[in-house]
């Protein structure tokens, strides 16, 4: 269901298109392949999604409040760097360490939403700007090899509840009280109002600007969170942690049905979104295509969905007449 | 001879023209008045191509034409100067002039820029600016703006001439020259469509005009045999006779705002007055004239540079909107509606309660209390009586009576005792103009609200409000008490603003 100030409550057109799509793909796969409904397979997959879903997240704040991020997985890598540094360099405890890394997420995320707002640089600008200095900045730092994470550390990553993987079931939660937030407080419904319409936003008294910067804060500490539990299923801080994470944060968030202009988001779309884009992932190894045409599949993939989305509200306005 | 036969046009909410008819004549001046929202910017679009008429056809010389962008209107030689429709502001005078027909060495494709500035030169001349032709676009100010306009529209040798309000930011002296040259171009037989607010203007140039009102032609008249009386009557129609909707007491009231000496650089000087509880107080002038900056400068929105403001007696520090709605219980309507008042794609219960969401919720997780805001919505919906499915409907499929009445009702349920109401009923059909007027008087008769009404329509103002501010120039030239004889009103506005009408 789209929470936005916009659409009625229950599920909506676009959101049964994603529900019936994942069911779709979820059965061609299991007559491909034999496999696909082992529970490892099935493991594999659900903690791939929620990664998925974290990663989706830290673009859509951004782009609720009518902005983007393209230092998503820029963000996401620094964090890394900063997490294999505690643990290994400076042994930190992992606690620590932990928050060490979300907090330069979060830092991070209030730099580009200070500068956009304060110095009024468009959001495009100043998150590729930041994106290579952080870029750089893991290079730099880690030389590019791996930092060592103790064993403990990989309890969450890798381990799970009756089959579920902790991951899965940490991002389910945070899902729903991120469709809470949107749905019914006074922050969330600001955020949407920010992205709606950020001129009516502000003269009904909403301090539009403390929105976006806050949207960009939670867009930090998503990724930096999803980082975090990366290497803790990685079992390793790996610098290239968070390269192809541009790419996946646009297209799930594309597919759930976020909207490009800001003022729509949908919880459940986001999940069925990275559902969508995970069982394609998959779905590409099944039917042995070749690997090095993946982004151009993926690419694709977000231009339908936009496509899609246009053709409907094309449609919708023709529909209402003039 | 360009004609318009039965053009109709019709907006979400409102018609903006209803079956027009009208004939343009070459060699004549026509002038094209009417109120605020009366549709003449409509007819402008549409003779221009930026709009298509729903309904009615427009003819050139015997033939239709249909014009699907602004583009074909100027290869039928329809050209237009306006401040809505803009120059090229990093390009050069002579580039914007000669856009369209730069000229070539040859067939080789490659521009001659002498030629080009020469040519441009011969056209500055006529409008008799002396600036050089190289000079960016956007150094100069408004006025050279709009005679490089013109320039470019003698440039392109134009058989029909438009000019939207050409002499709003001009001096004396340049006003002087553009009607020289337009009676030169009336003399060769091009034909000059001029709209103005200005009567002065209309009455010392032009050979006919055609008033519109509320998107219908009132009429067309020869200049030399109407008085000025007679056309403002024509613009105003039955609303002269409309009476005022009744006293407001206002004297015993709470002072509730009081403005001293405001300054805000380059948009208002020196403001100072007050307003009561269960007072109108009108804010009139034309667009420009200091009236909305003013109000974005009472609701925060914009830096105070100096003076001071007082609400309910003591001095406020109104930092930012949210400063204005809290603490001081002060709501502006903007006169953009759908640019800066509605969330246009969320439902109605949204924009209703969009203010109040904070005072709503719980107090640890800060969740919008849905129960309470469904009653909000239902309280407004039903006391302003807005045309709606129910809460849940989009604002943007409302009319723009309804969706103004959402955008005060967002006030209401915010409980401000102080209301800024810019141009409420604008881009609003006839009916609902009456039923908005009779709302707004009625917050202040019976709801004691203390409401600025900003407006520069002049039947509306007279109507509702009991004392009149005049704005002229950034300033407040005026003021106009106890509303009781409209046509005493209007001959003292119209005074106050400039456009006399003995």
């Amino acid at each position: 269901m789209p929470t936005s100030a916009t659409k009625r409550p229950g599920i909506g057109g676009r959101t049964l298109g994603l529900i019936i799509s994942t069911t779709l793909l979820f059965a061609v796969l299991s007559l491909l392949s034999q496999s696909f409904l082992s529970s490892y397979t099935m493991f594999v997959i659900s903690r791939q999604m929620a990664f998925y879903v974290l990663i989706a997240l830290s673009q859509a704040f951004c782009l609720v409040v009518g902005q983007m991020s393209l230092a998503v997985g820029a963000i996401g890598s620094l964090t890394t760097i900063v997490l294999g540094l505690g643990l290994e360099t400076w042994n930190l405890p992992a606690g620590a360490a932990v928050v060490l890394a979300l907090g330069v997420g979060v830092l991070a995320g209030l730099l580009n939403g200070l500068l956009i707002t304060r110095l009024k640089i468009d959001s495009f600008i100043v998150t590729l700007s930041m994106m290579f200095i952080y870029m750089g900045l893991r290079s730099g730092i880690s030389g590019g090899s791996p930092y060592k994470v103790p064993e403990s550390f990989r309890a969450v990553g890798q381990g799970s509840l009756l089959g579920i993987p902790y991951v899965f079931l940490l991002v389910a939660v945070l899902l729903g009280l991120v469709g809470f937030m949107f749905r019914s407080t006074v922050f969330g419904r600001r955020l949407l109002a920010t992205g709606g319409n950020a001129a009516a936003a502000r003269l009904s008294g909403i301090e539009t600007g403390r929105m976006v910067v806050w949207a960009h804060v939670l867009s930090g500490a998503f990724a930096a969170l999803a980082a975090v539990l990366w290497a803790s299923k990685l079992g390793s801080a790996a610098p290239e942690t968070g390269d192809d994470w541009l790419i996946v944060s646009f297209a799930v968030a594309i597919i759930g049905g976020t909207g490009l202009n800001g003022g729509i988001i949908s919880g459940l779309g986001i999940f069925m979104g990275s559902a969508i884009f995970m069982l394609i992932k998959h779905g590409l190894v099944e039917v042995k295509a070749n690997p090095y045409y993946a982004n151009s599949f993926l690419g694709l993939l977000i231009l339908l969905a936009i496509v899609i989305d246009r053709v409907r509200q094309i449609y919708s306005d023709k529909q209402k007449g003039t | 001879m360009l004609e318009l036969k039965g053009v109709s046009k019709r907006f979400p909410g409102v018609q903006a023209l209803d079956g027009v008819s009208l004939m343009f004549a070459p060699g004549e001046i026509h002038a094209l008045v009417g109120e605020n929202g009366a549709g003449k910017s409509t007819l402008i679009k549409i003779i221009t191509g930026l709009l298509q008429p729903d309904r009615g056809e427009v003819h050139r010389d015997g033939r239709r034409l249909r014009f699907r962008s602004y583009r074909d209107s100027l290869a039928e030689g329809i050209d237009i100067v306006s401040q809505e429709i803009e120059v090229i502001p990093e390009s050069t005078i002579a580039e914007n002039i000669m856009l369209d027909k730069l000229i070539t060495r040859g067939k080789t494709g490659i521009i001659d820029w002498p030629a080009v500035h020469r040519a441009a030169r011969a056209c500055l001349e006529r409008v008799g600016l002396p600036l050089p032709t190289g000079t960016v676009i956007k150094r100069l100010s408004a006025a050279h703006k709009q005679l490089v306009q013109v320039a470019k529209a003698l440039a392109a040798d134009a058989r029909v001439l438009l000019l939207d309000e050409p002499t709003s930011s001009l001096t004396e002296h340049e006003v002087a020259t553009l009607f020289g040259i337009l009676r030169d171009l009336r003399d060769k037989g091009v034909t000059i469509i001029f709209v103005s607010h200005k009567f002065e203007e209309v009455f010392a140039l032009c050979d006919k005009v055609s008033v519109l009102r509320d998107g219908r032609l009132v009429g067309t008249k020869s200049l030399q045999d109407l008085t000025r009386k007679e056309l403002v009557r024509m613009m105003i129609g039955r609303d002269i006779d409309r009476a005022h909707l009744g006293r407001l007491d206002a004297e015993r009231g709470r002072e509730m705002l009081r403005a001293e000496r405001l300054v805000r650089k380059g948009k208002v000087e020196n403001a100072s007055f007050a307003v009561r509880a269960g007072e109108i107080l009108g804010f009139y002038g034309l667009v420009g004239a200091g009236r909305t900056e003013l109000a974005r400068v009472l609701i925060g929105e914009d830096r105070l540079d100096a003076g001071t403001i007082y609400v309910r007696g003591e001095k406020a520090r109104i930092r930012s909107v949210a400063d204005s709605l809290e603490r001081y219980g002060i709501g502006y309507v903007s006169e953009n509606r759908k640019e800066e008042g509605l969330l246009l794609q969320s439902p109605v219960r949204t924009n209703i309660t969009i203010a109040v969401w904070p005072r709503i919720a719980g107090r640890i997780v800060r969740a919008v209390s849905r129960t309470k805001e469904t009653a909000i919505a239902y309280r407004m919906i039903d006391g302003l009586d807005i045309r709606t499915r129910g809460p849940e409907q989009k604002t943007e499929d409302l009319s723009g009576g309804n969706q103004q009445k959402v955008c005060l009702s967002k006030w209401l349920a915010a409980d401000c005792d102080i209301l800024i109401i810019d141009e409420p009923t604008v881009g609003v059909d006839v009916g609902a103009k009456d039923q908005i007027h009779r709302l707004i008087w009625d917050l202040a008769k019976t709801r004691g609200k203390a409401i600025i009404l900003i407006s520069s329509d002049m039947p509306e103002i007279v109507r509702i409000a009991n004392r009149i501010l005049v704005f002229r120039d950034r300033r407040i030239v005026g003021e106009i008490q106890g509303v009781d004889d409209p046509a005493k009103s209007y001959a003292e506005l119209s005074a106050a603003i400039g456009m006399h009408l003995h």
